[in-house]
């Protein structure tokens, strides 16, 4: 395999439930090594996406390659380099902890027993308990687990944290990092989907924000917030009114002004302090305030 | 040590990484010697990828500020910056003009601005003075 092969590449996309169209020309391109987020609302075209690459959709146009491969005729190869954490975790009700596992490793080429019992005494699972029998959150320790353990190159999520508590939450995102990221330093790649960004911000390298199926935005994180500013002025009267060119949203309070900005940040900064204003502060934008400000404008 | 990342900062997450390691050393707050911790924790702790904890380090490693022994870990150096005296002026002039100029656009006169240092260079002073006093009790 080259290593310039990107982990998941996305080409013209696109995919409708019938008339429904979930996915629209969606491109993208994660490199290995890389954590790279995929953000949407619900309904955004996410997990249509993510089944996409584990040929558990057929694109109807487009192409979806994993480190080269197309997941529809190399469905096994695809397959063994990657581990998946559904949205929806289905196993059998009737399987114990330790059952779950042991079927599950019999599919793989490697399983690291080592990894396997320290996420088990840090979930403290209890092999005996049935899966039908465990919490959410423990069901979902156990889908990680599962997924860590085959130590693949590329560890796809979806939603892997909504509706857990937030320890639960905070745990899950350790151990992504603690235990994946481990095994290969600079090798493994993380494909996360969630709309829950707060908790992936410091995970993250470079995301795609999608809204009804199509990309909104595409941007490493650091440059991201780099671009993306909350400008706050007040005037000493009401504050003159200005076109902003380049602002994102424009909020106006009494004798304060703020404005989101994308990358048009230092040329308003300098039209403003020509008004005099009293204050004026700027502040980057968090992840998540990126996603709010690219889906409001 | 104990690291604090502020992502409306705007600051690429590494470097304030590096810059808290820095001001640590400068400040005595970080002796020589001493270990950071190690990456996986570290990144675990304030749920970082690990790689941009190892490009922080690796960043402070060929700083000079710190340095990695295999198996061991890492640790502060003592301060022999590796680059040569005028490199390391030309470096630092640089940040000063950036401070010149952002006193310019914030219009704080000359005098004003170079009182502003003269006191801040006091206070990690008196911040080194106290980390030492400690450190011999």
């Amino acid at each position: 395999m080259n290593s310039s092969t990107p982990a998941i590449d996305i080409q013209n996309l696109a995919y409708s439930y019938g008339k429904a169209e979930a996915v629209h020309d969606l491109s993208l391109r994660a490199l290995p090594g890389r954590c790279y987020g995929l953000f949407g609302r619900n309904g955004a075209g996410k997990t249509t996406t993510m089944k996409c690459l584990l040929n558990l959709l057929r694109p109807q146009r487009g192409q979806v390659r994993v480190f080269g491969r197309d997941p529809a005729r190399a469905e096994v190869d695809v397959k063994r380099c990657l581990a998946y954490v559904p949205d929806q975790l289905a196993f059998y009700p009737w399987m114990t902890v330790r059952e779950t596992l042991d079927y599950l490793a019999s599919f793989r080429e490697r399983w690291n027993k080592k990894t396997e019992q320290e996420l088990l005494d840090r979930f403290r699972l209890d092999t005996a308990k049935r899966t039908a029998a465990l919490s959410k959150g423990q069901r979902t320790q156990l889908a990680l687990t599962a997924a860590i353990c085959p130590e693949t190159d590329l560890l796809v999520l979806d939603e892997p944290t909504s509706g857990l508590d937030p320890i639960v939450r905070r745990e899950f995102i350790e151990t992504v990092i603690g235990a994946y990221q481990e095994g290969g330093l600079g090798e493994r790649t993380i494909f996360v989907s969630t709309h829950l960004i707060t908790e992936f911000e410091g995970l993250i390298d470079e995301f795609t924000i999608m809204d009804q199926g199509r990309v909104v935005l595409t941007l490493e994180a650091d440059e991201a917030r780099h671009r993306f500013q909350k400008i706050r002025a007040r005037f000493a009267q009401t504050p003159p009114e200005l076109d902003f060119p380049g602002a994102l949203h424009v909020r106006r309070e009494g004798r304060e002004l703020e404005l989101i900005v994308n990358g048009a940040g230092p040329a308003l900064i300098e039209s403003l302090r020509q008004q005099a204003p009293e204050a004026l502060t700027t502040e980057a934008l968090t992840l998540e305030e990126i996603f709010v400000a690219a889906l409001k404008s | 040590m104990l690291f604090k990342i502020n992502f409306n900062s705007g600051m690429p997450v590494y470097l304030q990484l590096v810059d808290q390691v820095k001001a640590a050393a400068a400040s005595g707050a970080l002796q020589p010697g001493e270990a950071l911790p190690s990456i996986r924790p570290l990144a675990e702790e304030l749920r970082l990828n690990r790689n941009t904890v190892a490009k922080a380090y690796s960043e402070l490693e060929s700083l000079g500020v710190i340095e990695t022994l295999p198996g061991k870990g890492c640790f502060l150096k003592q301060n022999h910056s590796p680059l040569r005296k005028e490199i390391r002026r030309k470096l630092l002039i640089e940040e000063i003009d950036e401070a010149i100029v952002m006193a310019h656009h914030l219009q704080v006169p000359g005098p004003e601005f170079l009182k502003l240092v003269q006191e801040r260079l006091e206070m990690l002073e008196d911040k080194r003075r106290a980390n030492e006093e400690h450190k011999e009790k």
